[in-house]
């Protein structure tokens, strides 16, 4: 396992990685959902020894702590992951995995960059150009919650209140769009 | 002149002026700024060299506009020239080839202690990758 946090800074991501033995990387500038176009966490990548992927973005989660919320049961995958690592099975075939994930637009790569550049001028302490810049990035790309959920807390809002459930309900009326396999596919 | 902070696949600083929406460089900073150097034969970075069409449309005076760079390299900016930020995309013709040939691309980030990590690093592993976070 390697976790890599879409967090902006490592004090946000401490709590949650306590008594965690695998490596924990930090990404305060989304290179990840850029690369490997990422819209939503967590997303889980399956890559074997030679750093070829095998099963790609797809949600799954470790617990069952959102299953009510969510809908998914963390069991399947992780079944899937133990006939992975201990017979070598892969659930999805090469062809089905290439189409798997869509590439991202344009605006969504456009949203990457705003979104960039408002951490920054945050960090900075410029909050108007931040807030212009998240605002840009949130336009561009209203379902990715990589930018409007991420976006949240560095905007002094709750990233598990109201504004989030109003996120996701849009999302869904958006027909749930997603970069990768849904839960429960190909497992 | 500022302190410009040049956000990609790695973080940059180097000086810029801003001018309006602009930031500008000297071009002999250029590979600071954004890894890439303007070399006759184009914009080079280590042995790839990018032809350039109209090298005229990168200068602003004396100095080249990153943004403009960044348009000749194929990739998508965002400025806050006030700010002295810029974020230019990665290469966008790379991803769509790892998408197709699920070659996992490369990164390097830091872990929590700032030590940073490249996904080579487990080679002749199985990995799960996972991309979580706090919110």
């Amino acid at each position: 396992m390697v976790g890599v946090a879409i967090d902006d800074s490592p004090d946000d991501v401490r709590p949650w990685v306590e008594n965690i033995t695998f490596p924990v990387l930090i990404d305060p500038n989304h290179v990840l959902t850029e690369i490997y176009a990422i819209s939503n966490v967590p997303t889980v990548i399956w890559i074997d020894e030679d750093d070829q992927i095998v099963r790609p973005n797809g949600v799954a989660f470790g617990t069952d702590m959102f299953k009510d919320f969510t809908g998914v049961e963390s069991a399947p995958h992780m079944e899937a992951v133990r006939r992975w690592v201990r017979d070598g099975e892969v659930p999805i075939v090469p062809d089905e995995a290439r189409q798997a994930v869509g590439d991202l637009s344009a605006d969504e790569v456009l949203a990457r960059l705003h979104f960039r550049v408002a951490a920054q001028a945050r960090r900075q302490g410029d909050e108007v150009a931040a807030r212009r810049h998240f605002q840009e990035a949130a336009d561009l790309a209203p379902n990715d919650f990589t930018i409007r959920r991420a976006t949240m807390p560095l905007v002094g809002e709750d990233p598990f209140g109201e504004k989030f459930f109003d996120l996701y309900q849009e999302w869904q009326r958006a027909g749930s769009p997603y970069h990768g396999l849904s839960a429960g596919d190909a497992t | 002149m500022l302190s410009a902070t040049i956000i990609s696949d790695d973080v940059r600083r180097a000086e810029a002026t801003p001018v309006d929406a602009r930031l500008l460089v000297a071009p002999e900073r250029l590979a600071d700024a954004l890894g890439w150097e303007l070399k006759p034969e184009g914009l080079c970075r280590n042995d790839i060299c990018i032809p350039v069409r109209d090298r005229a449309s990168l200068f602003v005076g004396d100095d080249v506009d990153l943004a403009a760079v960044a348009a000749a390299l194929g990739r998508a900016a965002v400025v806050d020239a006030l700010g002295g930020i810029a974020a230019v995309a990665m290469d966008a013709e790379g991803r769509r080839q790892a998408l197709d040939s699920l070659h996992a691309p490369a990164f390097l980030l830091d872990d929590l202690d700032g030590h940073p990590h490249r996904l080579e690093e487990w080679r002749g592993r199985k990995k799960l990758l996972v991309a979580f976070a706090s919110w």
